[in-house]
């Protein structure tokens, strides 16, 4: 277990003890509303761990390092945003997926435009934000939102 | 039955896969497996420490209090308390739609608004930790720190965009004591149930009204339950619902 890892169980453990401590009753209340929302989306999680070992097995590294890494960076970053865009998967599913891609040797640039656009731009919720806020707020917030991701994204590929 | 297997199809996909590839090569899925397992032990490590920090950020951390310092005006501050709000909460995005309206009946100006949608997107505590895990601690805390900047920017450009006339604000009627769940915000968590099990079931991940009549001695455990409901989801045709003011 990595130092990181470690640091956190630990920060949580003592924060767990003195909330037991404190009101028993709200935690595990507050337990329960979290299993049932992970319960939600354990078969997602399973399912992209598995697939992970098949892009591992039958995508060389070479492919990915010259779709992903080579010299297209730019229109390579567009389409991840793009694709990101009209993903609706959490998150917190994506990371593995992204991290085991970036491990074969693909650039960040397309990962975190990816990452990013995954969880600000929705395509698919669109919609339902037309509905609850109009028409002007939906598309000035998504349209900026992956705007912002590939400045980010570009912006980390100098830094980083 | 087929709720359950159109719930999973991506993992039933996947499963197909791999058996397929057992019998085609046996060879490649055992590879393909043993792939999966240094992300499967990971995923091992990290889940359990971000379950409960979902729980105890759930449980402890003052959203109310948050709540009250968003309106116009409320400048730099209320960006920040903003943030700190979206960064927070739990559930995918459109699980926040129905909170923010709710904010801007209240008062909160457009920025905010904007900074918890996308705060609350992309910059969740639990989910930084895993991030960090599976790209690089240096990876997630230079996203954050861009991602922070630009979410404050698009506030700024949004509210000098977007006006308080151009969001529809009349929500569609509902009658007087009557209980109301918009499923599509609906993330299964249950606490409807346990607050008033005679008015809400949960079923297939989804909440459902068993008793849409609220009954006068019931309407305090209802009330609760509205103003439990992580994604605000749950609403009673009924005047004398408590309305706070946001303060600036």
């Amino acid at each position: 277990m990595d130092i990181f890892t470690k640091v956190l169980w630990l920060i949580t453990g003592i924060w767990f003890i003195i909330s037991m401590i404190k009101d028993k009753k709200r935690t595990l209340d507050a337990m329960k509303m979290s299993k049932k929302m992970m319960g939600n989306m354990l078969g997602q999680i399973i399912a992209i761990l598995f697939l992970i070992g098949l892009i591992l097995t039958f995508i060389p590294p070479h492919v990915i390092n010259e779709y992903l890494g080579g010299s297209n960076i730019f229109l390579a970053t567009v389409v991840s945003a793009l694709i990101g865009s009209i993903t609706l998967i959490p998150a917190f599913v994506a990371f593995p997926l992204v991290g085991s891609i970036v491990d074969m040797g693909a650039s960040i640039v397309p990962a975190v435009a990816f990452l990013t656009t995954l969880t600000m731009v929705g395509f698919v919720t669109f919609n339902l934000e037309k509905q609850e806020f109009g028409k002007k707020f939906a598309l000035a917030r998504n349209g900026l939102s992956f705007i912002f991701a590939i400045a980010i994204s570009m912006i980390m590929g100098v830094i980083l | 039955m087929m709720e359950k297997i159109k719930k999973n199809k991506f993992l039933l996909f996947v499963v197909l896969i791999y058996l397929i590839l057992l019998l085609s090569n046996t060879e490649k899925a055992i590879i393909s497996f043993k792939n999966s397992g240094y992300y499967i032990k990971e995923m091992l490590m990290i889940m359990p420490v971000i379950f409960v920090l979902t729980a105890l950020i759930e449980a402890w951390v003052p959203k109310k209090m948050i709540m009250e310092h968003l309106g116009d005006g409320s400048g730099l501050k209320g960006s920040f308390i903003s943030l700190l709000l979206g960064s927070v909460s739990a559930g995918p995005i459109y699980a926040a739609f129905p909170v923010c309206k709710t904010l801007l009946k209240k008062g909160a100006s457009i920025s905010n608004i904007v900074v918890i949608l996308s705060a609350w997107a992309v910059i969740k505590i639990p989910m930084l930790a895993n991030e960090a895990k599976f790209l690089s601690p240096k990876f997630m805390a230079t996203r954050w720190v861009l991602t922070t900047i630009a979410i404050l920017i698009m506030g700024y450009l949004i509210s000098k965009i977007v006006r308080r006339k151009d969001i529809p604000m009349d929500s569609e009627k509902i009658n007087d004591g009557e209980i109301v769940i918009k499923e599509e915000y609906c993330i299964g968590c249950g606490i409807c149930e346990k607050l008033a099990p005679n008015y809400f079931k949960v079923g297939n991940k989804k909440a459902k009204v068993v008793n849409s009549k609220a009954e006068q001695e019931m309407e305090g455990a209802i009330i609760k339950a509205i103003e439990k409901c992580p994604t605000k989801a749950i609403a009673m045709g009924d005047k004398k619902l408590p309305r706070e003011k946001v303060g600036k």
